[in-house]
């Protein structure tokens, strides 16, 4: 080795310290393997590849946001509210970092949304992909743990009640219901102990956690490489070359996020003013007021909350907030276990009830959350919102929004497989548009579900859902 | 002992050795975690259902705006004046913890997180609510209010 280096001087100081560098940990290998990292081209639209990366970028942008807030923010009963209120208003560009952060924060959700759903219909999760998906899945969890807990930390009024009614379904849980209510908030109600709980999750606790699965999800990535478009439409044409052709392009995107993020930021310093993407400070937490009106949670939140009310006092014997999560519990545990469902992805076959899955999925979420928005059943000032004309319009623009996407899922992709998408929509009409009771709506859809999917195996024995026999 | 015993008794005495280690483990983990789990759950707060009494601050507030919000140890009770009758009623709503408020016009108390309405006796009129309010007594003494819990 030493022979070598001396043989080949003189060299740049660079070259030198790569050299050096090479020597003791092979690094030359790590390199040559980053000059052979390619991105698939060809079965899909490239943007999907992009996701993750801005759903990164947004995440950094959180750490260095999120440590320059801490140089100010003080926990505590007399300090937490006034010291978020004296960064928005006295320290030199605070309303700034404030404001990158709550912005940030929702556009890193929404970039993740995103990025699942696009894995989702692009059947990114198959074999051998599982565990990125599976990892992919807790990131996104995790991702929700920050928005609620952040939600907390001003300790205004708004962030009061959510975090009350977000904490209290917890009790639901069986068994140790009561035990995780109590340690979740420092004691039986939502106290100021909750908040300094919040706070350890919220900067400590969940950081390292996301540090650690997503170093888990990058590995699997850059071990397996990214997943090619499904073998029966992907042509054979050359992979992308990963360094430097896809990273540019990646740089580029992260820049013109940060720029959007900006502009965003400067205009709109408290948030677009809908409900759930807001974050005007208003009155700090008075746990003697009650709840006013117009309290929401944030937007991803919004479906489970609209969820809670449609759900009658009692259904088959349990309280209705714990029927509505068991729901939701269910509903989660398939998404997250779909890679080991869907067996004919697994195979490289078409998999036309996934995407129908992940389309059904936005049907069921749009409704709702139009929904909890009480778009189209807003009175007169004084008045409750009408609950009626709200399933009523909320219904008219499902319909529309379904309508669309099924179009172009035929004309542009040839899709007809749409069972669980129609029985989605089929609950949505029946209760919006027929006034017919949400629950007993979606007890027809599902009757339609199982009805369809007889039909389906019947007419082609090999579309089946993985349902084990 | 012959051999043949030998040979056999070895697989036993090795599985009770991985068993009695599996239970030392285990043993070892529960003793960890058990102060842990006992250390994340906090004490509950002494007071707890004892009569209340409102201060002078409260009953400006009962007057100027027909309901008031009082603490009495770790539950919160909302007291309010109907039909010149004073009643009380647990402020926390069964359905997701949030805080009631009374609604004179309509005489009822509404939650305004997921639009439970209860009535003056905390029944359940409608909404998800799964149970009723709990009643108290409210008594007036003199220039006082007083607030004990219903005996069931």
């Amino acid at each position: 080795m030493i022979e070598a280096e001396r043989s080949e001087a003189p060299a740049s100081p660079g070259e030198r310290l790569y050299r050096w560098l090479d020597a003791r940990f092979g690094v030359g290998r790590l390199v040559e393997f980053a000059r052979h990292k390619e991105v698939p081209v060809g079965g899909h639209s490239m943007l999907w590849y992009y996701l993750g990366g801005t759903t990164l970028f947004f995440f950094t942008v959180q750490l260095v946001s999120g440590v320059l807030l801490l140089m100010y923010y003080q926990p505590g009963e007399a300090t937490s509210y006034e010291s978020i209120r004296y960064i928005t208003a006295k320290v030199p560009f605070g309303w700034l970092i404030r404001s990158i952060h709550c912005w940030s924060a929702h556009l890193m959700i929404a970039s993740l949304v995103v990025h699942m759903f696009s894995t989702m219909i692009l059947k990114a999760y198959r074999k051998p992909r599982e565990l990125t998906w599976v990892t992919g899945f807790a990131l996104f969890a995790i991702a929700l743990g920050f928005g609620f807990s952040g939600y907390l930390l001003p300790w205004n009024e708004l962030s009061f009640f959510a975090t009350a009614v977000g904490t209290d379904s917890v009790k639901s849980v069986p068994l140790i219901g009561q035990w995780l209510l109590e340690v979740m908030r420092g004691g039986p109600d939502v106290t100021i102990n909750t908040l300094y709980r919040f706070f350890a999750l919220h900067i400590v606790i969940l950081p390292l956690a996301m540090v650690a699965v997503l170093s888990a999800h990058l590995v699997f990535i850059q071990v397996q490489g990214m997943a090619p478009g499904m073998a029966h439409q992907r042509p054979d044409r050359p992979g992308l070359k990963f360094f430097p052709d896809f990273l540019a392009r990646d740089l580029l995107l992260w820049l013109v996020c940060l720029i959007v993020l900006a502009i965003l930021v400067y205009l709109l310093p408290y948030g677009p003013g809908i409900p759930g993407m807001e974050w005007e400070l208003g009155k700090k937490a008075n746990p003697l007021a009650p709840a006013y009106p117009g309290i929401k949670p944030e937007w991803y939140f919004l479906w489970i909350y609209q969820l809670l009310k449609e759900f009658p006092a009692h259904l088959f014997g349990m309280e209705g907030p714990q029927a509505a999560l068991l729901v939701v519990t269910v509903l989660m545990g398939i998404w997250a276990l779909v890679p080991f469902i869907d067996r004919r992805a697994r195979k490289g076959q078409p998999s036309p009830a996934f995407t129908d899955l992940a389309i059904a999925a936005i049907i069921f979420m749009a409704y709702l959350t139009l929904k909890a928005w009480d778009i189209g059943g807003k009175g007169l000032p004084g008045k409750l919102p009408d609950p009626r004309a709200t399933a009523w319009v909320c219904a008219w623009i499902t319909l529309g929004l379904a309508s669309g996407i099924a179009v172009l899922r035929i004309l542009a992709y040839r899709q007809r497989w749409m069972v669980f998408s129609g029985a989605a929509l089929l609950q949505v009409v029946l209760n919006g548009v027929f006034g017919m009771d949400y629950l007993i709506a979606g007890g027809i859809a599902l009757v339609f579900v199982i009805a369809g999917l007889v039909v389906a195996s019947r007419k082609q024995p090999s579309v089946q859902v993985g349902v084990p026999r | 002992m012959t051999a043949p015993a030998a040979r056999s008794v070895k697989p036993a005495r090795r599985s009770v050795l991985n068993w009695l280690l599996g239970a030392g483990v285990v043993g070892w983990a529960a003793s960890v975690l058990h102060p842990v789990l006992r250390y994340l759950r906090p004490l509950g707060e002494a007071g707890a259902g004892s009569p209340l009494r409102l201060s002078t601050e409260e009953l400006s507030t009962l007057g100027k705006s027909h309901f008031v919000i009082a603490r009495s140890g770790t539950r919160k009770v909302i007291v309010f004046e109907a039909g010149g009758e004073l009643r009380a009623l647990d402020a926390k709503c069964t359905h997701e913890g949030c805080t009631v408020q009374f609604v004179p016009g309509d005489s009822l108390l509404w939650c305004a997180c997921h639009n439970g309405k209860f009535d003056l006796d905390g029944r359940v009129l409608s909404g998800p609510p799964p149970r009723p309010l709990m009643k108290w007594v409210a008594t007036r003494e003199g220039n006082e209010v007083i607030l004990t819990m219903e005996k069931a």
